[in-house]
């Protein structure tokens, strides 16, 4: 993995992989883990034939994609091959992000962190599903590798269009920020106040703003100059109207809840996901890049339509951070759950959906599953980074000594 | 040994000729009311009966023969054209060929041709219609609601040239009971009720223990007025009936009754040893006619005296896969066909992957003029269903099969039905008459038509995958408790100061 080759033979073995027509069975592109219905391949293919044949294709709730997509795919033939370059994007940005993180220009561990994104099995299906969460995953990453780097302009463009591809994206917004006026290196065993202008992080987010309207301008103009697919894409993270079967929890919440207090949980769920973002970024103020990375990691457990591909993103990131390695407290359970979950959903939503015998039930205890393993993640790094600011107890203290909190 | 079976088509029909008579001097009342009753062999053992009565009257508000009721609902929702059929069993066109009706769907199928005006007052005047009609033949046409209608005014053209523009809503409900509560108010709308007439053969225990049975209400403006035909088509098998031993059949056993009046048609199998009694009055175009007025009462029977018991031959089923047609065509010549399919919105089609095949190899020609509208959400929340309309053309002597995947949809809670477990039906789809697009424009009744009047596929019965019904609560708490979990210990982490503790040896 050392070796200065290693990085690009992956990178073609994967490009291989899409090249040589792999014989991905047919089941993989509708599977209920490796997609959801904003992120579907196939629905994406049924929006396309709607829009050639004239009919419009946000009026039935079949597509949720962004009009972007509609575009891209009917200009450019949807192949595998732009789902294998948008994952080398991917772990390409990750290794820059590993570098600017360590100022280095090239390390040992280049390859490592490439490997964390291109082998893992949680990002590496959903891309061979064709599952439209790989370019969302790239667009993330990118976004950090920009901000990282502190090229402001880059990195607003792509957290833009992040954002406009995936709603959730936004609880990214206050760390990149707060990344593009600090800098990335790791500050987490030396926590201090933000250091950077707030005037900067203004200046920021009004061109953030920008790019991002001038993106929905674009994208309303591919739809045809109508509004009605805010609804369909954005709208379905906010009002659920897809019940779906995914890894995550919403779906069978809201299948059981009845319609009288579907609004207020509905808005109960999505302030949820909010209210991570102002304590994660106030405590880690000093390390923006690892706020950014436990927000992901809230995504990855808590979104609206789960797939696997969001915990596997903040699986994937773990590498960049080794320096917590020591203070992870159960590292081996979190990677237990999740091989866990992994395995259970799969059986369980075969035997329930497709041949009809089991209860939704044991689907849903599996997800159940899949929950407590994100869960478990960010719990553990998030006790992690904080604790790594206290540090070790020295050798002859060992024993003696406890670090708790209360 | 060739089949043979009886359909009894019991049409009665009552027309009403409604025509403004400002400047009809009062003249006799025309109205006017046949019946006919119909009886042709199918296959070798089964009887198709068919009962036609008809009603016409041309003054202005007179209703003696014409039921008060229905016109009272032709005038209230402005409706030129209503035909309502109630269906159960499967026609099973291989075997039983065209009906005389060809509305033969399983369930309830509404459509209405209504005058038109802004949408909204048609989809008013549509619930109007549908209650009315609900309240009037005891059958829950109610449901038939904005989740199950649609326009599809290619497939059901109105059959009159009007002056006026109207709209078209059609609505079909596949698992509608036909049962006794039915028969009742439909046999109330005739003159004399179940007293007189052929419709004193109406015997619901017979009726609705046929093979395949259907009530049929047909109203239509013609220049005289407006014609009402009631129908009643029933497909009876006297071999079941008699134990499984004789196929005669006669109407003491096909109806446990005796006919009153007007015409009785028997179309007379050929080159059978059968022996049909009372011998028949007159004979035109192999059917014997026997007129009721001279000889009431009247039990016709049909008897196979040399045959001791009856033989059912083997049968080749063709079977229908879920949501693939399989037409086998026994024409000579190719044949165009149309194709509607009015799913609700249970079922999601995947357009984009339609194939078309004859014997295994893709034929993409075959298909034509596709229309589409995917189920689109209206304004209370429901969806609305999605139809589908193409042109097939059937080469000779070959099999179409046009596949489309499917996905089905989970449904909320509360949108279950009680009995979740049993599946949903699925409206059956429609093959209906176009016209060889070689040929240009024709009339849809003409007789270049290659297909006859409608036919209908089977419905189907989907299942759902269902949630736990007895889960709201236990799932609610689940969810909530691990939400917590995360949050609080979360939360205790990001709030919580470090702390140095000596530890006691």
């Amino acid at each position: 993995m050392e070796s200065l080759l290693f990085l690009p033979v992956l990178a073609t073995c994967r490009l291989l992989l899409a090249w040589v027509h792999f014989p991905v069975p047919d089941g993989l592109l509708i599977d209920h883990q490796l997609t959801s219905p904003l992120t579907s391949y196939f629905r994406l293919k049924e929006g396309l034939w709607l829009y050639n044949h004239g009919v419009d294709p946000y009026v039935g709730g079949i597509l949720k994609h962004s009009p972007l997509f509609l575009s891209l795919f009917s200009t450019v033939p949807p192949g595998r091959v732009a789902w294998a370059l948008s994952d080398i994007v991917g772990a390409w940005a990750l290794v820059r992000i590993w570098r600017s993180r360590q100022q280095l220009g090239q390390s040992r561990r280049d390859g490592l962190v490439g490997t964390a994104y291109l082998l893992n099995p949680y990002l590496l299906l959903p891309s061979l599903a064709s599952s439209t969460s790989t370019f969302e995953n790239g667009a993330v990453l990118l976004t950090l590798m920009f901000a990282a780097e502190g090229r402001p302009s880059p990195a607003l463009l792509a957290l833009a269009l992040s954002t406009h591809l995936s709603l959730t994206t936004l609880l990214l917004v206050v760390p990149v920020l707060m990344l593009l006026a600090t800098s990335p290196t790791s500050q987490l065993a030396s926590p201090r106040l933000f250091g950077g202008s707030y005037w900067k992080v203004l200046r920021y987010a009004s061109e953030f703003v920008v790019y991002w309207f001038v993106l929905v301008c674009a994208a309303s103009i591919m739809a045809g100059g109508v509004w009605n697919w805010m609804r369909e894409s954005w709208g379905a993270s906010l009002i659920l109207p897809d019940l779906t079967p995914n890894p995550g929890f919403w779906w069978y919440f809201f299948t059981e809840m009845f319609d009288h207090f579907r609004p207020f949980f509905l808005m109960v769920f999505s302030t949820h996901l909010v209210i991570y973002v102002m304590p994660v970024c106030i405590k880690f103020q000093h390390d923006a890049l690892y706020a950014a990375f436990l927000l992901l990691g809230i995504l990855g457990a808590f979104k609206p339509y789960l797939t696997l591909a969001d915990p596997g993103l903040f699986l994937s990131m773990f590498a960049v951070f080794p320096e917590i390695y020591p203070y992870l407290r159960h590292a081996i359970v979190t990677a237990l759950l999740h091989a866990h979950a992994s395995l259970l959903l799969p059986l369980f939503h075969a035997l329930w959906v497709i041949e009809g015998r089991g209860n939704a039930n044991f689907y849903y205890a599996s997800s159940l599953v899949m929950g407590i393993a994100g869960g478990a993640g960010i719990v553990d790094a998030c006790f992690a980074g904080m604790r790594i600011a206290v540090g070790s107890v020295p050798e002859v203290e060992r024993g003696k000594w406890e670090v708790i909190q209360q | 040994m060739h089949w043979g079976g009886a359909l009894f088509t019991l049409c009665l029909s009552a027309s009403l000729a409604a025509s403004s008579t400002n400047n009809v001097p009062s003249a006799i009342s025309g109205e006017r009311y046949n019946e006919d009753l119909f009886i042709r062999p199918l296959l070798g053992w089964q009887n198709l009966l068919e009962d036609v009565l008809r009603d016409s009257e041309s003054s202005g508000q007179h209703y003696t023969l014409f039921p008060l009721t229905l016109g009272q609902i032709l005038e209230e929702y402005s409706i030129a054209e209503l035909h309502l059929t109630l269906n159960s069993g499967k026609w099973d066109y291989d075997h039983w060929g065209y009906p005389d009706d060809p509305s033969v769907g399983t369930g309830a199928e509404l459509w209405a041709w209504m005058a038109d005006g802004p949408s909204s007052t048609i989809d008013e005047r549509w619930t109007g219609l549908r209650n009315a009609l609900a309240g009037l033949f005891c059958a829950s046409l109610g449901s038939l609601d904005m989740r199950r209608t649609s326009s599809p005014s290619t497939v059901f053209p109105i059959s009159f040239s009007p002056s006026t523009p109207h709209a078209l809503r059609y609505a079909n409900l596949p698992s509608e009971n036909v049962c006794t509560e039915n028969l009742t108010p439909f046999v109330k709308l005739l003159p004399c009720k179940s007293h007189a007439g052929l419709a004193t053969l109406l015997n619901p225990q017979r009726i609705f223990d046929a093979d395949w049975h259907g009530l049929s209400i047909h109203l239509r403006s013609t220049e005289k007025g407006t014609e009402l035909k009631l129908g009643v088509q029933a497909v009876f098998d006297p071999v079941r009936l008699s134990g499984g031993r004789r196929r005669d059949w006669s109407f003491r056993l096909l109806f446990d009754r005796m006919a009153g009046s007007s015409v009785v048609r028997v179309q007379v199998p050929d080159g059978e040893s059968h022996a049909l009694s009372p011998t028949f009055v007159a004979d035109d175009s192999a059917a014997a006619v026997y007129n009721l007025i001279t000889q009431v009462p009247l039990d016709v029977s049909m008897s196979w005296p040399y045959e001791h018991t009856f033989q059912y031959t083997r049968v080749h089923q063709s079977r229908l896969v879920p949501l693939s047609i399989q037409r086998t065509l026994r024409g000579s010549s190719q044949i165009h066909v149309g194709y509607f399919e009015n799913l609700p919105a249970l079922v999601t089609l995947w357009m984009h992957t339609m194939e078309t095949k004859v014997d295994g190899v893709k034929r993409d020609d075959l298909i034509s003029n596709v229309t589409y509208h995917p189920h689109h959400v209206l304004a209370n929340g429901q969806k609305s269903p999605s139809t589908f309309q193409a042109t097939l053309t059937i080469p000779a002597a070959s099999t179409l099969h046009l596949s489309m995947e499917v996905s089905r949809a989970f449904l909320k809670y509360t949108e279950h039905p009680p009995d979740a477990m049993r599946g949903w039906d699925l409206p059956p789809a429609i093959l209906f008459p176009v016209c060889d697009p070689t040929m240009g424009i024709c009339d849809m009744r003409s007789t270049s038509a290659d297909v006859r009047g409608r036919m209908y596929t089977p419905s189907l019965l989907i299942d759902l995958p269902t949630p736990d019904f007895s889960m709201p609560y236990n799932v609610i708490i689940f969810t909530c408790t691990l939400i917590t979990l995360i949050f609080g210990s979360i939360f205790n982490l990001l709030t919580r100061s470090w702390v140095i503790v000596r530890v006691e040896d």
